[in-house]
């Protein structure tokens, strides 16, 4: 059964339309991440989940239940915020039970759950401590301590490790995962962080301005982008796109780049002859030595250790590649490498849209 | 000597030197209330305290009177703390929080509300209370006095409440507070220390006030002790030692609350005055 | 992100688009009582001539309390007086802070049992004050005498407070006594947000302590210096209870604020619509300088801004 329903939400800020309308399905215990570019709408629909905004338009539902009018307390959630929002004068087992406090729950039921969440999250030793003695992650744990307390129906979390040094993100990241993993509770992930989304999500949800660009699997955003958003948005250093025009004869399709090169493109692709489109290539992918030649003089190299990433002019732009670290690569040279042909996106240029064989 | 270490040196005399001034008027109201008889006209004047002579400040509170003015004085105070805390901090939360009609109109009134001097309300407070019976009372005092504390505590507290992250509230609504729940069980709590600072500023303000007590009030057992002890300036025939002694006691309280409240005072003062 | 939207969400979780007037409206309705009806009560009594001995008969007559000050050289004596009394407070309070609080920004042992004793003055009660002042300034017995005596330096016959050219001068000495603790605190709290590495770096610069101040002390504390010039003079308006009890405005009006003259007519002379008509003026004058602080600053983070 779907745990959360959003139908045809729509959220305005006086004359500003920042949500003109999303329909989404959340299954019990997915864990989705709602993510995008900052300003897209992503905390407002969170907080629309939760009750902290109100819809202007749509439906907003929570295990079968139509919430739009449900107060924030009573529609069985829990929420993580970026800036933690712990109450300061509060110790760590005061913030986690203030809920169950408030509801009047034994005291003895209280200790125990606390205590449960504790040592799920390592905070016994914190008990008795204010926020203000904790350090950035403890805190962050506090934070999740407090939402998992009240065994809700569902979890938000918007940009929870955001406030975090990369070090401890990654930590943090690889602790979510597994307490999602142990506790199961349908979850609704926001972050800006692509590399965050993919790692956590059974689902990811890219917004852009308020509309849903795509959503589904990582490994499906990765490796089937619907449109030119999406595919600069997933992965990491983000996708080359070459402009190119398409050229059909004989069997075969061709792009036709910039600076006279050409691509040999699956011909089975629904792309007219002559039609303006925009090449994709990955580049942790343009490293085949088998695959479509791509090739160019190298302008500037950033050895990272076990990869090097290499600029080089290609298509009439500067291409973005990575090769193994062993590669030896110098500046002024020609970088020759190459990639799969059924890795190269093609988009049609106008609408942005990916086009695949038909 | 360097010529900076001179100036360091000379700055560390000065500073000692401007403490000490500050401190002298008190020092000597307490040296002057335990000066003896004998001395207190001597050719030389005595310089330090007595302290054979600290009898006298149990001798004042024989008298009834005495006890009395501060009696009062701490009822009209802590009247005055209560009433403006109350109006105060919904006030000044809202403020903070909220939009609504008319909130530039009510912050200019309070802005406007403290360049009102005292003394020029006097008249229309004693007709309006008049009528209502109000002369001879704690009520008229703590009413009229905390006017003039309500928009000082109101700016102190609404810039304390724009400290507390919104989030906070947000959390404690989702945690299942309601309504006016979330102000009383988790923000007040947070900015406590400015609360705590804007209610020694009433106090204080109720403590020290005079203008309206020496026009309201005219029976003698409802007068507060700043109106007891100007009672004694410019008249003779009671000892200089017991009116000093009277002050020391009267100045005692009013300078420890501040003493023990005075980072939070002072910073709350600064933002809270005068600041749209 | 407008905090409007933001407050009447948070109004509409807390169960209520009314919280926010119910918040407001006892605070809003009190100020209105006791604030806003006597404030135009005592506008009206400003038109009439009503007298302290009747003070229920109302008789309009215009703008005479007004015309009658413009003749009235006690009037401009007293207007003459507030503005060195203010322009002297103003002065005082905030030269003598700024000092203080720049030589307590730095370290050293018993600072912060200096700043606690420094404190005092302001948070006494003006009656006291006024009352071991008059002592210590007592012409015969009091401290002050007996100290400047030897020195040869007591003023003609002991008189302070008394002596209508010393009056005004020790007046303001104890109100600039009583409230430099206030401006050296307030400043020295903002001299310790002045970077310091910006000092250090004037210092390798070879800035000397003047040009230090000028160009890295200065610049991060005029806002906080601006704001208690305007408290200082709005409060030096209203002063009453400290002036009334050190020399009820006299000897010979040397000591006559606004304030103070406008409780003379009232309460002394009984006249309580010239009285209000002063009140009035002195109103007048507060809100005005607070206008002009306000467009001065607003025009001084404009130009902040444009840089
Ligand atoms: N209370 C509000 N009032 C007006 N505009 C708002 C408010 N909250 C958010 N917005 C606007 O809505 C858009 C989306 O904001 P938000 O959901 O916070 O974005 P994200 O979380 O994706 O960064 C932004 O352009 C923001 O300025
Ligand atoms: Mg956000």
């Amino acid at each position: 059964m779907a745990s959360v329903i959003l139908n045809g939400v729509r959220k305005t800020f006086g004359a500003v339309n920042v949500i003109p309308g999303i329909d989404l399905e959340i299954e019990s215990g997915e864990f989705v991440a709602l993510v995008g570019p900052s300003g897209c709408g992503k905390s407002t629909l969170l907080r629309m989940i939760a009750g902290l905004e109100e819809v202007s338009g749509g439906e907003v539902w929570i295990e079968g239940r139509k919430v739009n009018d449900v107060s924030p307390k009573d529609r069985n959630i829990a929420m993580v915020f970026q800036s933690y929002a712990l109450y300061p004068q509060m110790t760590v087992a005061e913030n986690m039970s203030f809920n169950l406090r408030l509801a009047k729950k034994p005291k003895a039921e209280i200790r125990e759950r606390v205590a449960e969440a504790a040592r799920m999250l390592d905070l016994e030793a914190l008990l008795d401590r204010k926020p203000g003695q904790l350090s950035g992650g403890q805190r962050q744990r506090v934070a999740m301590g407090r939402a998992i307390v009240r065994s809700p129906k569902v979890f938000l979390f918007d940009e929870p490790l955001s406030n975090l040094d990369a070090k401890l993100r990654v930590a943090m990241r690889a602790e979510i995962k597994q307490l999602h993993q142990k506790v199961k509770t349908t979850s609704v992930y926001v972050t800006h962080d692509q590399i965050e989304a993919m790692t956590l999500a059974d689902r990811l949800v890219v917004l852009n301005k308020g509309h849903v660009e795509q959503q589904g699997s990582p490994l499906d955003l990765y490796n089937r982008p619907a449109n030119l958003f999406v595919a600069g948005f997933i992965g990491s250093p983000a996708m080359n796109f070459l402009e190119a025009r398409a050229a059909r004869g004989d069997g075969h399709l061709r792009a036709q780049l910039a600076d006279g090169n050409a691509l040999e493109l699956d011909p089975a692709l629904g792309v007219a002859d002559g039609q303006e489109i925009i090449i994709g290539l990955r580049p942790e992918l343009i490293n085949n030595d088998a695959g479509e030649a791509v090739c160019g003089e190298v302008i500037m190299i950033e050895p990272m250790g076990a990869q090097t990433l290499v600029y080089f002019s290609y298509g009439g732009k500067t291409v973005t590649a990575i090769v193994d670290g062993e590669h030896r690569v110098a500046v002024g040279e020609t970088f020759r490498s190459g990639i799969e042909r059924r890795r190269i996106h093609v988009f049609d240029r106008a609408s942005g849209m990916r086009r695949d064989p038909e | 000597m360097t010529r900076s270490e001179f100036i360091s040196h000379a700055a560390l005399v000065i500073i000692f030197v401007l403490a000490g001034l500050a401190i002298f008027p008190f020092y000597w109201m307490f040296v002057t209330a335990t000066t003896s008889d004998a001395n207190m006209f001597a050719a030389s004047p005595q310089l330090v305290p007595s302290l054979s002579q600290l009898g006298i400040f149990a001798q004042i509170f024989e008298e009834g009177a005495v006890k009395t003015w501060l009696a009062n004085s701490f009822i009209i105070a802590a009247g005055t703390t209560v009433l403006t805390l109350a109006l105060a901090i919904p006030l000044g939360y809202a403020f903070a929080r909220f939009p609504f009609w008319g909130k530039a109109g009510v912050g200019i009134g309070l802005l406007v509300t403290q360049m009102l001097p005292e003394a020029v309300l006097v008249v229309p407070l004693f007709s309006i209370f008049s009528p209502l019976g109000l002369l001879n009372s704690y009520a008229g005092l703590i009413l009229a006095n905390t006017a003039f504390t309500l928009p000082v505590i109101t700016w102190i507290l609404k810039n304390a409440f724009d400290t507390v992250p919104v989030e906070i509230e947000e959390a404690a609504v989702l945690d299942g507070c309601t309504g006016i729940n979330a102000l009383v069980r988790v923000v007040l709590p947070v900015i406590m220390p400015s609360v705590a600072a804007s209610a020694v500023i009433a106090f204080f303000h109720g403590w020290n006030e005079y203008v309206f007590a020496l026009t309201f009030i005219t029976n003698d057992t409802l007068k507060p002790a700043s109106v007891g002890l100007a009672g004694f300036i410019g008249e003779i025939s009671t000892p200089i030692q017991s009116v000093m002694a009277v002050g020391v006691v009267y100045t005692l309280p009013a300078v420890a609350l501040y003493l023990l409240m005075q980072r939070f005072i002072v910073s709350g003062m600064a933002a809270g005055s005068v600041k749209g | 992100m407008s905090s409007h939207s933001h407050g009447t969400q948070l109004a509409r979780i807390h169960g209520s688009r009314w919280l926010p007037y119910m918040l407001v409206l006892p605070g809003v309705v009190y100020l209105l009582v006791f604030q806003g009806i006597p404030l135009l009560q005592e506008m009206r009594l400003s038109v009439s001539n009503t007298s302290l001995l009747n003070p229920s008969r109302f008789n309009f007559i215009g703008v005479a309390n007004f015309s009658r000050l413009l003749r009235d050289p006690n009037f401009f004596n007293s207007i003459q007086v507030t503005a060195i009394y203010v322009a002297g407070c103003v002065i005082g309070t905030i030269g003598l802070g700024l000092f203080a609080a720049l030589l307590m920004d730095r370290e050293f042992t018993g600072r912060s049992f200096v700043r606690s004793l420094i404190i005092i003055p302001w948070a006494a009660p003006p009656v006291a004050i006024a009352l071991v002042f008059r002592w210590m300034l007592n012409g015969q017995y009091g401290i002050v005498n007996r100290g400047l005596e030897p020195l040869g330096l007591m003023p003609a016959e002991g008189l302070w407070l008394d002596n209508p050219s010393l009056a005004l001068i020790t007046v303001l000495a104890i109100t600039i006594w009583q409230l430099f603790p206030f401006t050296a605190v307030v400043i020295l709290a903002s001299l310790q947000s002045v970077p310091k590495e910006l000092k250090e770096a004037a210092q390798i610069d070879g800035a000397g302590l003047w040009a230090q101040f000028h160009a890295v002390t200065w610049p991060v504390i005029r806002p906080t210096v601006a704001l208690l010039a305007l408290l200082m003079t709005i409060w030096s308006i209203r002063r009453f209870e400290l002036i009334w009890l050190l020399t009820q405005g006299g000897p010979v009006g040397s000591t006559n604020t606004l304030v103070i003259d406008l409780y003379r007519r009232g309460f002394i002379i009984n006249k309580l619509g010239e009285a209000a008509a002063v009140g009035m003026v002195g109103m007048a004058v507060s809100v005005l300088v607070t206008i002009a602080y306000f467009a001065v600053a607003n025009r001084a983070t404009r130009a902040e801004k444009m840089r």
